[in-house]
């Protein structure tokens, strides 16, 4: 008997062949739309972040299930409630006295037939009384977000809830914009964000540059599990040659087996005011020690930071003298550098190339770097270098773009590149944004072909402006009000998105919203497993070896 | 449907006074009225489709009452077989549809049902097709004088019990019946409950 009542008082939704959820009652353009369920619907099977259609007259309104809300006609019945057991009563109430209003959020609206092109049209009406309410079909979901078989500018990102067809990314709008990668600790934030990396290396949409500070992207990374802890493919293993492994600390790297391929170094010559100015909350350095270090500059030139540490505690206050400085606040400048001295990647002369033309040279060849923090997992460390690195690369930026924009040649436009900073927050706060390269960057947008890819978990740190520059948001949890409001900034409708950011679940679950996708959508993102592997283009150990196998039979004859 | 052709063996009364609205029938038989909430129908051009709401029996005299013996009835029949002669049992009928063509339709006839004509009881499938919707409650409501909530209660059981006690056609009478009652919780859920019990 009771499965009866069970098949009554709610289907599961895969039982039914109709898949119509609801009627649209109620409505505005500005708060979104109201829809009554079904009663043969579980309100538990509807789900905040769902993709659902609904069929107006005319066109069709692609939505998002916002919020859920239990309704009663008569506040008797809620006074008293049918009696535990009285199951007759209750299925007789479900959906006629009592109801469950579903509040949609239409995103995007297509007349019939229609297709997104590169633009998409932004909602302008809403749908008229009664309009049905369906689960989005397989095909809807690829009319709106393109399939990879259709076109190479389309990257796999994972599935919506409860469907299996493929939401994709548009990469070639996706690097057009700076980007940001946004989530808890632990909810997946460094496996969307190899994901997305993947897309871009795979399509060759971009050219990127990771400032990989917890060692995660390049080789094999540690992933989380309930099974127990295992480990995935990086970047490296899954692309070869078409990835370079920079190393700030090679003896950490090799202990780990991994050979990098360039070893990075620093002349205390290539630290620039700007780059102890962007360390500013770091090392806790008033302004006027940063002015005490615009005036060592203006003496020593490109020699400041060398002069400044190689001068002895005592001999400090003469220094100081002989710039006509504040002695104590240029004493406080020598103290919180002197951490600098400590780094081993420091030193005094570069043997060999420099990183920078090295890194260049990598990425006008298309090809891509990790550069890995090794032990140098101290927030100075990746700041001093993050900010030094993509300065002077953002310098040679200009320059090319200069020429392009001068010689107008094809063959001299600079290769898109994409910056991958972690901890973003630390970069891009509002007192240091308006200070470091990565601010300059994320503003200017892609006057110069670089862009961001900014990866944090604390939207809410991260200046304002910066974050309404961001064109696609991809975001796993967040429970802190302010990183949810943070991380919708800039986004009309907020309200609706709000909700549905802080019911994702922990795991492989994310928000999509921005440039890049035609409406948000909540994705279960896509498994980092084997089957990635393989569409990556990476070849099992047998397939290795035959193909290993042909190349030298094709090289030497059997 | 086209409407099976009335066995006029099988009648259980027959109309004695007729409207639109109501109608009352004799019982062939004393004590033999169709019971409470059972769906009857007329014989005629025009079947007229009923709901028993009220039975009575008396005598035949309008002036007479029957007078108590303190007898059994086996010992009355043995007795005085006569008195039974001189009673009647009668059975007053709401009128919920009519037949044509098609089959049951729940709206009133067009003409109320001729006097004498018989009244038979309802086929399954006759049942089935007036309450396949909680329309034919509405005459309920809005009738005069019916117990009303007794008359729905009954009348939804034999309904229920031609669809060999379906549960899912339960809940949807209920809820037909929860919006022709107004939402009326208090009252929806003592009908429900006495309905299932």
């Amino acid at each position: 008997m009771n499965e009866l009542w069970d098949d009554l008082n709610g289907k599961p939704m895969h039982d039914l062949n109709n898949n119509q959820i609801g009627v649209v009652t109620k409505g505005s353009l500005t708060e979104g739309v109201e829809m009554k369920l079904n009663p043969d619907r579980s309100v538990e099977d509807v789900k905040a972040g769902k993709f659902v259609v609904i069929e107006g007259y005319k066109n069709q309104f692609f939505s998002m299930i916002t919020d859920l809300s239990l309704d009663a006609t008569n506040p008797d019945i809620l006074l008293y409630p049918p009696q535990d057991g009285d199951q007759l009563l209750h299925s007789v109430l479900n959906g006629a006295s009592t109801y469950v209003t579903v509040a949609l959020r239409p995103m995007l609206m297509l007349e019939a037939g229609e297709e997104v092109v590169d633009e998409p049209r932004p909602v302008k009406t809403i749908p008229s009384h009664f309009s049905k309410v369906v689960e989005a079909e397989e095909e809807d979901v690829s009319r709106v977000f393109g399939s990879e078989d259709r076109d190479d500018r389309f990257f796999n990102m994972g599935t919506p809830l409860d469907m299996d067809t493929p939401v994709c990314l548009n990469l070639n709008r996706f690097v057009e914009r700076s980007n940001g990668i946004f989530g808890k600790t632990g909810t997946g934030k460094s496996f969307l964000t190899r994901l997305v990396l993947c897309g871009m290396i795979k399509k060759k949409k971009a050219v990127n540059l990771i400032f990989d500070m917890h060692n995660e992207y390049g080789f094999q990374a540690m992933k989380e599990g309930s099974s127990g802890d295992s480990f995935v493919k990086g970047l490296k293993q899954l692309f070869g040659n078409q990835v370079a492994l920079f190393s700030l600390d090679p003896a950490s790297s090799r202990q780990r087996g991994i050979q990098p391929d360039h070893e990075v170094h620093i002349a205390y010559d290539q630290i620039a005011v700007e780059d102890v100015v962007a360390l500013q909350d770091e090392l806790q350095l008033n302004p006027t020690a940063a002015e005490s270090a615009y005036l060592v500059a203006a003496m020593y030139k490109n020699k400041w930071l060398r002069q400044l540490l190689s001068v002895d505690g005592p001999g400090i206050e003469q220094f100081a003298e002989e710039l006509g400085a504040n002695k104590s606040s240029l004493s406080a400048l020598h103290r919180k550098l002197k951490r600098i001295d400590s780094f081993p990647f420091m030193v005094t002369k570069l043997e060999g190339a420099d990183a920078v033309d090295t890194m260049m040279d990598y990425i006008d060849r298309g090809i891509h770097i990790v550069l890995e923090f090794g032990r140098q997992t101290s927030m100075l460390a990746y700041l001093l270098v993050a900010n030094i690195l993509s300065r002077r690369i953002h310098e040679q930026y200009i320059k090319k773009s200069e020429k392009y924009y001068a010689s107008q040649n094809p063959a001299d436009k600079p290769k898109q590149l994409v910056i991958t900073i972690e901890e973003a927050h630390k970069f891009l706060n509002p007192t240091t944004a308006k200070q470091t390269i990565f601010g300059i960057i994320a503003r200017e947008m892609r006057k110069y072909y670089v862009s961001l890819l900014v990866v944090d978990q604390r939207p809410s740190g991260i200046d304002e402006e910066v974050l309404s520059q961001l064109g696609t948001k991809i975001t796993a949890l967040l429970n802190d009000e302010k990183d949810i409001q943070g991380v919708l900034t800039g986004v009309s409708n907020a309200a609706g998105l709000r909700s549905v950011l802080a019911s994702l679940d922990s795991k492989q679950q994310a928000l999509m919203f921005g440039h890049a996708v035609p409406m948000p959508v909540v994705i279960k993102t896509r498994n980092y497993d084997e089957d990635f592997y393989r569409a990556m283009g990476d070849l099992t150990e047998e397939e290795k070896a035959e193909k290993a196998e042909a190349a030298s039979a094709a090289l030497f004859g059997d | 449907m086209a409407l099976a052709k009335v066995d006029t063996e099988a009648f259980i009364g027959e109309v004695i006074e007729s409207s639109t609205s109501q109608f009352v029938a004799e019982s062939r038989e004393l004590n033999g009225a169709p019971p409470f909430g059972a769906f009857i129908k007329t014989s005629g051009a025009i079947p007229v489709y009923g709901l028993v709401f009220n039975v009575c029996t008396h005598s035949i005299e309008p002036n007479r009452r029957a007078t108590a013996y303190g007898l059994t009835e086996q010992e009355l029949r043995n007795e005085q077989p006569q008195i039974f002669e001189l009673l009647k049992t009668e059975f007053e009928a709401v009128t919920v549809g009519y037949g044509d063509d098609r089959g049951p339709r729940q709206v009133l006839p067009p003409q109320p049902p001729g006097i004498h004509s018989f009244v038979l009881p309802c086929a399954e499938s006759e049942i089935k097709a007036l309450t396949n919707n909680g329309d034919y409650l509405r005459c309920v409501l809005s009738g005069n004088r019916l117990p009303v909530d007794d008359l729905i209660i009954a009348s939804v059981r034999h309904a229920w019990a031609a669809r060999a006690f379906d549960m899912p056609y339960l809940v949807g009478i209920g809820k037909d019946l929860c919006r022709l009652i107004r939402d009326d919780y208090d009252r929806l859920s003592s009908i429900m409950r006495r309905i299932s019990q």
